[in-house]
């Protein structure tokens, strides 16, 4: 991120030596605390509203707590039973397997036509910029039971649109063609809902990102002759390249547990082809009331968080000072 | 880092040791239930159970009845209920009186979170209930919720195409109803659009009625346990059938979704389809936005292979309970039996619903569609009464997947009924 | 920007494809707000509805509640919005600028604390807003809300602030203004997209929340729109005209937020010009 900060003052004379040599001095007190009176807000928030609850569930996921254990407030412990219930379901693997591979398909999907849209959006005439803004942060706003309800109509095998269209088109094949018969095409169906979704926040990131840039970077770079790729390069990639990595972040871990939307579809079906993770948890605890089971499930889930943002997190602990 | 470490260690242990006090039962609370003093009675019926009419009479009275009582009438979107309950059960302050889905009934009821009405049974007006909806609320030999409401599928079919294609009367056998739909094909087949039956893939309440029709059951009961029985010669045959109507009537309705997804009503109401498999208030959906059909449209019961006779139905409904939790389980008692009385249950016929306490069904005959409804009700029956049939419903439905496979050709009828089996019999082990 | 005439042309008209491929789906929802429900999913080819009817947003107005559902939703989205913008901005500025013992250990706690699936934590939370005293009550859930929205807005605005340069806000310490002066007058006006981006992410995580609102707020005039738009499904089957009409003016006001917002980001990219 600091390399962001330098690249952005070529023009005009150096800015003064910055006061540096006021900085080895201890600074006082006061000066000491000033970070953490300005954390304290977030830090209690985060702690009591979203640690302890989090906390909680790991102890959970040592109990038993069915639905009659929560009502009569029973405390049972069982060890690891609620792991063991969750990983020797041989389906649980799998599971796993298909929510990473389907959570790396729509992040890489959405950080692409994200990035591009952004790009795009800086050359477009303004009024086309905001119409295409507009129609973003509708797709953005949509409810989930609008926009579940409007794909599955859009897909829909009989009547949709989209068979419609493409018979239409000359592709007889599609006349009653079933999306929604196989794990792998319902998923990708979710997956292109996702990615609509999706879409419009990481853009917005990477536009303003872009924004940061100033214009006569790119003049410069114009006038020593780069080409466009060049100049994208060397002016664009490093303002935006902490907040695609952000993005890339965030949607890994949003992805991962999106619930509402692949539920929404087929309830992990046709035989459970499309179950991912948060729809097992749902499936096996919520919805069975084994809330001990759900939360192992949701102990074992940011396990495999850990694990795929782990050079992320590496990268952030070894890295000296405020990089990243 | 290490200093953080350690926090969040000593963090933990705290939470280990105090997790304990989380969800403590509430049973003290809702003030003392002293006679004389000033109490209300928490009731949660769900969205579009009870009519307005028959709760502004039922609260009147009751409330007439005991002296200082409020009754706190909350009505409960059907969304999101499941979580709803869960931590209103485990709250401070729950409900008094609940209303339960009847395939979810058994779930709760096994969790030990009902009050026990089996020595109530009587006065609740036991000997007036409805079978199906016992069941339901029987959970190892204990009555822990008594019968609501109900409602069974029929035929809705259409009076004008019928006379257009010679046929006299509704059909009173499956072979009458497959002569029909020959029939009806023959007369407006030339419509690619005429869909003399709408029947999607998915409806597996349909297929309930023809395997029970065969004299076959999705599961067979030992005790509290139940094994899948899809793959008897009865369940095979019933399954058979659907493909057999499917094939017949040529349906366009999608193989992989329910009767929901698209709504079958809307289809309907488009005006070229002859029958549809649905409840009665269905009809309204249909006739929302074409009043011209209204006239038009009837019900028969899904005939049997027997002639003459109806096939059995499975029945959806509601139960009513008391968490165990109330603070006024005498007053949920009375309030109940004010709801199961004649007067209230006549009511709920009126409004078009099989009662739940009465088993005086002439209130339905006024409309020929619920009329229909009322005949095949006496031959009503329930899903297995096991906690897991709650999370069968709630997500992956075997017979779904089975119905699906099995239609497309995806799989055999030996495969398709074989795997369905497996995944029953896993789902009933691990419910429980 | 020395581009020719056809460059402008061919980007204008990728521009509009992409427009109209993100526009489809709420196309569709719209045009489905104005059909009648026989016509909701048809045989014959519309692409452009057949006929159309107002009846839907009729329904969907007349369904009880929807004002005090409405302004419930607008209490609790916008004061999570701006608690979280509050703290995540005050947080922000330490964590991108100043050195201090905990620092990585506090960052760590905001990127895990976005990582346990909300599902699993609904019993915990309730019961600590059980123990709390603040069941059936707006501000729990705008509580919740907020701390659900703050991981990633301290996050998105720390970053944001990285990239602003030192060096203006050092030049502005030696102007005679102190670090605060310098906080105010540099750097939160540099940070207007980054404003705009996380509030518009807060706004519509807090106005899109369902479960919570369900299981928190017990009366039915203390819920939000999420439920309000799920009473439009019940046992007689679900009036899809109507949601859909419902769910127009439910995406309405998140509209409406962003374009007032959205003036920021112009201005921040006006902001961004004077660097140089």
């Amino acid at each position: 991120m600091t390399t962001t900060a330098h690249v952005t003052v070529p023009a005009g004379p150096p800015p003064p030596a910055p006061p540096r040599a006021g900085r080895p001095r201890r600074a006082d007190l006061g000066e000491r605390t000033i970070p953490y009176l300005l954390l304290a807000p977030a830090v209690i928030t985060m702690l009591v509203l979203l640690g302890w609850p989090a906390v909680q569930v790991v102890a959970i996921s040592f109990r038993r707590l069915d639905l009659g254990e929560l009502v009569r407030g029973e405390i049972v412990w069982i060890g690891l039973d609620n792991y063991r219930a969750a990983l020797s379901d041989p389906e649980v693997w799998t599971v796993v397997l298909r929510t990473v591979v389907f959570t790396a398909c729509v992040v890489a999907a959405t950080v692409l036509v994200a990035g591009l849209l952004a790009i795009l959006l800086r050359h477009l005439a303004p009024g086309v910029r905001v119409a295409v803004q507009t129609f973003l942060v509708l797709a953005w706003a949509t409810p989930i039971v609008a926009a579940t309800t409007v794909f599955q109509w859009i897909f829909d095998q009989q009547y949709g649109i989209l068979n419609k269209t493409l018979v239409k088109l000359g592709f007889d094949g599609f006349a009653g063609y079933s999306w929604f018969s196989s794990g792998p095409s319902t998923l990708t169906v979710i997956g292109l809902m996702i990615v609509w979704q999706a879409v419009p926040f990481v853009c917005f990131t990477i536009y303003a990102g872009l924004l940061t840039a100033p214009r006569e970077l790119y003049e410069a770079a114009a006038m020593d002759g780069a080409s466009p790729w060049q100049a994208f390069t060397t002016v664009s990639w490093p303002s935006i390249r902490p907040l695609v990595m952000l993005a890339t972040f965030l949607s890994v871990i949003w992805d991962f547990k999106v619930f509402a939307q692949v539920w929404a579809f087929r309830q992990g079906g046709p035989d459970g082809e499309s179950t991912t993770l948060p729809v097992l948890l749902y499936l096996k605890g919520i919805a069975s009331r084994h809330f001990g089971l759900a939360s192992a499930i949701a102990v074992l889930m940011i396990l495999v968080l850990l694990v795929l943002t782990a050079r992320y997190l590496q990268l952030l602990l070894r890295s000296k000072e405020g990089d990243l | 880092m290490k200093r953080w470490t350690k926090v969040m260690t000593g963090a933990a242990a705290i939470a280990l040791a105090t997790a304990g006090c989380a969800g403590s039962g509430g049973t003290d609370s809702g003030g003392d239930a002293a006679a004389g003093e000033d109490r209300t009675l928490t009731v949660w019926l769900m969205d579009g159970s009870a009519p307005e009419t028959l709760t502004d009479a039922l609260h009147e009275e009751f409330e007439q009845a005991n002296d200082g009582v409020t009754v706190k009438y909350e009505i409960q979107p059907w969304n999101g209920i499941q979580d709803k309950l869960t931590t209103a059960l485990a709250s401070q302050n729950p409900p008094d009186v609940i209303e339960l889905g009847n395939t979810q009934a058994p779930a709760f009821a096994a969790e030990g979170v009902l009050t026990d009405l089996s020595g109530d049974v009587d006065a609740l007006h036991g000997d007036q209930w409805l079978d199906s909806l016992k069941a339901s609320g029987e959970w190892d030999g204990k009555q822990f919720s008594t019968p609501f409401y109900a409602a069974n599928r029929e035929i809705i079919y259409r009076t004008d195409m019928f006379e257009q294609a010679g046929i006299a009367a509704p059909p009173t056998s499956r072979e009458e109803w497959l002569d029909a739909i020959t029939k009806l094909e023959a007369k407006f087949g030339s419509d690619p659009q005429f869909q003399s039956l709408y029947l999607p893939g998915q409806n597996w309440y349909a297929l309930l009625s023809f395997i029970w029709d065969e004299g076959g059951d999705i599961a067979t009961k030992d005790g509290t346990n139940f094994s899948a029985a899809l793959t008897t010669p009865e369940a095979k045959a019933g399954l058979e059938f659907y493909k057999q109507l499917v094939d017949a009537s040529g349906t366009t309705a999608p193989k992989d979704n329910d009767e929901q997804n698209p709504v079958q009503a809307g289809i309907f109401g488009q005006g070229k389809v002859a029958m549809m498999i649905g409840l009665p208030w269905e009809v309204a959906t249909a006739t929302e936005d074409a009043p011209d059909l209204k006239d038009k449209i009837s019900g028969f019961p899904i005939p049997s292979k027997n002639a003459g006779e109806t096939a059995p139905v499975f029945q959806g409904g509601s139960n009513l309970a008391i968490p165990v939790n109330s603070a006024n389980a005498d007053l949920a008692k009375d309030y109940l039996k004010l709801l199961l009385s004649e007067k209230y249950q006549t009511m709920l016929a009126e409004a078009g619903m099989v009662p739940g306490a009465s088993t005086d069904l002439s209130p339905l005959e006024a409309d020929p569609v619920s009329k229909a409804m009322a005949e095949a009700a006496k031959n009503g029956r329930s899903v297995p009464a096991t906690p897991a049939w709650a999370t069968i419903e709630a997500g992956q439905n075997p017979l779904k997947d089975m119905l699906t496979a099995y239609l497309t050709g995806a799989k055999s009828l030996d495969q398709a009924t074989a795997d369905a089996n497996t995944a029953l019999d896993e789902a009933f082990s691990s419910g429980a | 920007m020395n581009k020719t005439m056809g460059q402008r042309v061919a980007l204008n008209t990728v521009g509009v494809l992409v427009a109209v491929l993100f526009a489809f789906p709420t196309y569709w929802m719209i045009t489905s707000a104005f059909k009648p429900s026989v016509d909701l999913l048809t045989a014959d080819y519309d692409l452009i509805p057949l006929s159309v009817t107002f009846d839907n947003f009729v329904t969907a107005i007349n369904q009880p509640g929807f004002l005090t559902h409405l302004r419930n939703s607008l209490i609790v989205t916008l004061g999570a919005v701006a608690c979280s913008l509050v703290a995540g901005v005050l947080a922000a500025f330490p964590l991108a600028r100043l050195r201090f013992r905990g620092r990585k250990g506090f960052l760590l706690l905001v990127l895990i604390a976005q990582m346990a699936p909300m599902e699993a934590l609904f019993i915990p939370m309730f019961l600590l807003m059980q123990d709390a005293g603040l069941l059936n009550q707006l501000p729990s859930l705008l509580l919740v809300y907020f701390a659900i929205t703050l991981p990633f807005t301290v996050w998105t605005l720390r970053g944001f602030v990285q990239g602003i340069p030192f060096e203006l806000e050092e030049a502005a310490m030696v102007d005679g203004c102190g670090r605060f002066g310098a906080f105010r007058r540099v750097i939160l006006p540099l940070l207007g997209p980054g404003l705009v981006t996380t509030s518009v992410f807060a706004f519509i995580t807090a106005w899109n929340e369902f479960l919570y609102a369900l299981v928190f707020m017990r009366d039915s005039n203390k819920q939000t729109l999420p439920v309000w738009l799920s009473t439009f499904r019940s046992v007689f089957g679900t009036d899809w005209g109507a949601i859909m009409a419902a769910s127009v003016l439910y995406a309405l006001p998140a509209l409406i937020f962003f374009m007032l917002v959205q003036r920021k980001l112009v201005s921040g990219a006006t902001a961004g010009a004077l660097k140089g």
